[in-house]
């Protein structure tokens, strides 16, 4: 559904590459994550995915289109999210989605619907501007599935949602992925694109650093870690300690010989620890 | 369909958001002023350019009557510095038009009369009197004032030659006989023999007329070119032109559907301005068709532009320094003696002359026409170039 080979870009006011010769595919029915912190390149790489920046360097296929000669027919099997809200603020809510609706030649959904899917049931007629930054969110989300696209962008759609609505989104997502939607998911949250995503690919400075299955990075990067927490004099410490790493095993004994253990749990490493693993660099 | 569906909304986005009674409102504020402030007729030119082709004892004595009477006095002579000029003369009565070409600058000091009203002892006019008509004619049409002649037959008749401006109405002409002649006795032999001229080939259109042009130009065109680059910075900061490029419709048909809700309002605004005043007494197809190709050309202008910023914050200074140059051939408009060439190069200057093509009865519809075709082709260049650079710059 998308090949991308060798993508670079580059924003005229700024001199440092924010795309750096990056590489990947998605197939068909895939749900793909792009995960990395503020400034990596998620959102350039969309926009140059979606059409909306300018091909530089590199080829890029969407859904059987060179992006270097496009046509504006293919948006009709593709959906796109923005980061940041974008609704007419005059037009209520239904107005929104139904005028977006008109401007699809394939058909579409009801706009109604679509409204009460992303829990803004009883705001229909209200207008976008007298929504709150998370009801806009939820409106330009619930916009990019106006025309039941076959591949969907969506950047960042439950960054600022509060935790119910971010599980609807997630859930909505994973319907449209039983369905065989390609989705190009850029987040910073692990824990959805641990769930949704079958693949997800760590982009830090406008690289690439690895493209693997969420299970598959588990299996590989500390899949026994503990937790342990000891009393050291008046304080309590908390450290995570890898059981496969021999200098972390005989961190262990030491801390279990010498102080007071408090709680000690294993566990399976997070999305986000792995993250900071093989990048050396939080999430935000 | 896309496009009407895109016109819609844009129409009532407008009709939700105060840019669209801005227009309109401004629209009804100058009706205003033209119908309460603006006189359909006036006498207010205050100055007057007089040639005497009389006997000079007779002059002298008129003057000494009139100074006796307190209706004038006599003041220091005044200098003018005539610029080279060439322009026509037509007359009123025979058609007959007449070059007249003058290449020197040449200066001149002439004979100053000031004209009081005998009850209050107040000036009321200024007469400039040369001694020859050339001058007298080629004074008139720089300062842009009536000149006249006065010449007496061997028995004694006074008869007079008005050059006119062409915006006077005939009773303002009608009036100046009654200025320049004391009793009414007189002034029926001035009317008999009389021979209006008017300088230029213009025809007459009453002050408030003369107004509209300038006026239509207004809260048309410039409003237009101004309020497309404010929708364009409204959806700018919305980002909605990014959601609207993910669209399989077209970013030219969004940018029509712009022009259609500036179309929308300077049709009801023109419309507001030029109906109270004109009635029925002009060609309205010919005003649409001419309203539409310039709406469209300056809003195709405030498109491109608007295509070069990202607020309207960054793109006010060079919007400001387009919608002054935009307004000056508004002071040859009515400054007959300031017409520089190169003020024909600013858009503005045709659609003024348009204007007043067809508010005249009989104007000239060619020229109307003509620059219709120009302003539609003009039009047509600057949408496609602003629809390139709209297609360019939808970054995130
Ligand atoms: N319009 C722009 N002009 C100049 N530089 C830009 C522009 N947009 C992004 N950049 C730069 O490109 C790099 C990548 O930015 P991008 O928006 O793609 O990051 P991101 O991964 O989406 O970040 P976030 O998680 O904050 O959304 C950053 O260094 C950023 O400063
Ligand atoms: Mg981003």
């Amino acid at each position: 559904m998308i090949s991308v080979k060798n993508l670079s870009h580059i924003y005229s006011n700024n001199d440092k590459l924010a795309i750096n010769d990056i590489s990947f595919e998605i197939t068909k029915g895939e749900t793909f994550g792009f995960l990395g912190p503020s400034g990596a390149g998620k959102s350039t790489t969309q926009g140059i995915l979606t059409g909306l920046l300018k091909l530089q360097k590199g080829d890029v296929q969407v859904a059987g289109y060179d992006m270097n000669k496009v046509d504006n027919k293919r948006f009709n099997k593709i959906g796109v999210s923005f980061e940041q809200s974008n609704v007419y603020s005059k037009l209520t809510a239904k107005e929104n989605l139904e005028f977006y609706s008109k401007l699809f030649d394939v058909p579409t959904r009801d706009p109604e619907e679509l409204i009460k899917l992303v829990g803004l049931e009883g705001k229909e007629n209200d207008r976008a501007g007298s929504f709150s930054k998370g009801m806009k969110h939820r409106l330009t989300f619930a916009r990019s599935m106006i025309n039941n696209p076959e591949l969907w962008f969506l950047d960042e759609p439950t960054t600022g949602l509060d935790p119910t609505i971010a599980a609807t989104i997630k859930n909505i997502i994973n319907e449209q992925k039983a369905k065989g939607v390609t989705t190009f998911l850029t987040t910073h949250n692990m824990y959805i694109a641990d769930e949704l995503c079958d693949r997800v690919a760590f982009i830090i400075d406008g690289h690439i650093k690895l493209i693997d299955t969420p299970k598959n990075l588990k299996m590989q990067y500390g899949k026994k870690l503990v937790d342990i927490e000891y009393v050291d004099g008046n304080e309590v410490k908390k450290e995570t300690l890898k059981l496969i790493d021999d200098k972390d095993k005989k961190r262990m004994y030491e801390i279990i010989n010498n102080y007071t253990i408090q709680t000690m749990h294993s566990k399976e490493a997070t999305l986000e620890e792995i993250f900071i693993q093989v990048t050396g660099r939080g999430l935000i | 369909m896309k496009l009407f569906s895109s016109y819609i909304k844009e129409m009532k986005i407008a009709a939700r958001g105060f840019y669209f009674y801005i227009e309109i409102i401004f629209a009804v504020i100058l009706l205003v002023i033209l119908l309460v402030a603006v006189k359909e007729e006036s006498i207010s030119k205050d100055a007057e350019y007089l040639y005497n082709d009389i006997p000079s004892e007779v002059m002298t004595y008129l003057i000494e009557k009139d100074i006796n009477e307190g209706k004038a006095r006599i003041v220091e002579p005044t200098e003018f510095e005539m610029k080279p000029v060439t322009f026509e003369i037509t007359n009123q009565e025979t058609g007959e038009v007449t070059l007249y070409e003058f290449e020197e600058e040449k200066i001149i000091t002439v004979e100053t009369v000031e004209r009081l009203d005998p009850e209050t002892g107040k000036l009321t006019r200024t007469a400039y009197i040369t001694d020859n008509e050339e001058d007298m004619i080629r004074l008139s049409y720089l300062e842009g004032q009536i000149g006249a002649t006065t010449t007496m037959s061997a028995d004694g008749e006074f008869s007079y030659k008005y050059y006119l401006q062409g915006y006077e109405t005939e009773r303002l002409v009608d009036l100046l006989y009654i200025l320049h002649n004391e009793s009414g006795e007189v002034l029926t032999t001035a009317m008999d023999s009389q021979v209006v001229r008017t300088i230029g080939t213009e025809q007459l259109l009453n002050n408030r007329e003369n107004l509209l042009p300038m006026f239509i130009v207004f809260t048309g065109s410039l409003m237009g070119f101004f309020i497309v680059m404010a929708y364009i910075f409204l959806d700018k900061g919305e980002g909605v032109i990014k959601a609207f490029a993910v669209t399989p419709s077209a970013v030219w048909k969004y940018l029509i559907s712009k022009i259609g809700v500036i179309m929308t309002t300077t049709l009801i605004s023109s419309l507001v301005i030029t109906i109270p005043v004109m009635g029925t007494s002009i060609n309205y197809l010919l005003f649409l068709v001419f309203l539409i190709v310039t709406t469209f050309a300056s809003s195709s202008l405030g498109l491109l532009v608007a295509s070069f910023f990202d607020d309207m914050v960054k793109a006010f200074g060079i919007m400001y320094g387009f919608m002054i140059a935009l307004m000056i051939p508004a002071f040859s408009f009515y400054i007959p003696s300031f017409d520089p060439v190169w003020l024909r190069f600013f858009p503005t200057y045709p659609m003024l002359q348009g204007y007043k093509e067809i508010l005249l009865s009989n104007g000239d519809t060619g020229y109307v026409l003509i620059y219709s075709l120009v302003f539609l082709v003009g039009g047509l260049v600057l949408f496609a170039l602003a629809n390139l650079k709209f297609k360019k710059t939808l970054t995130l």
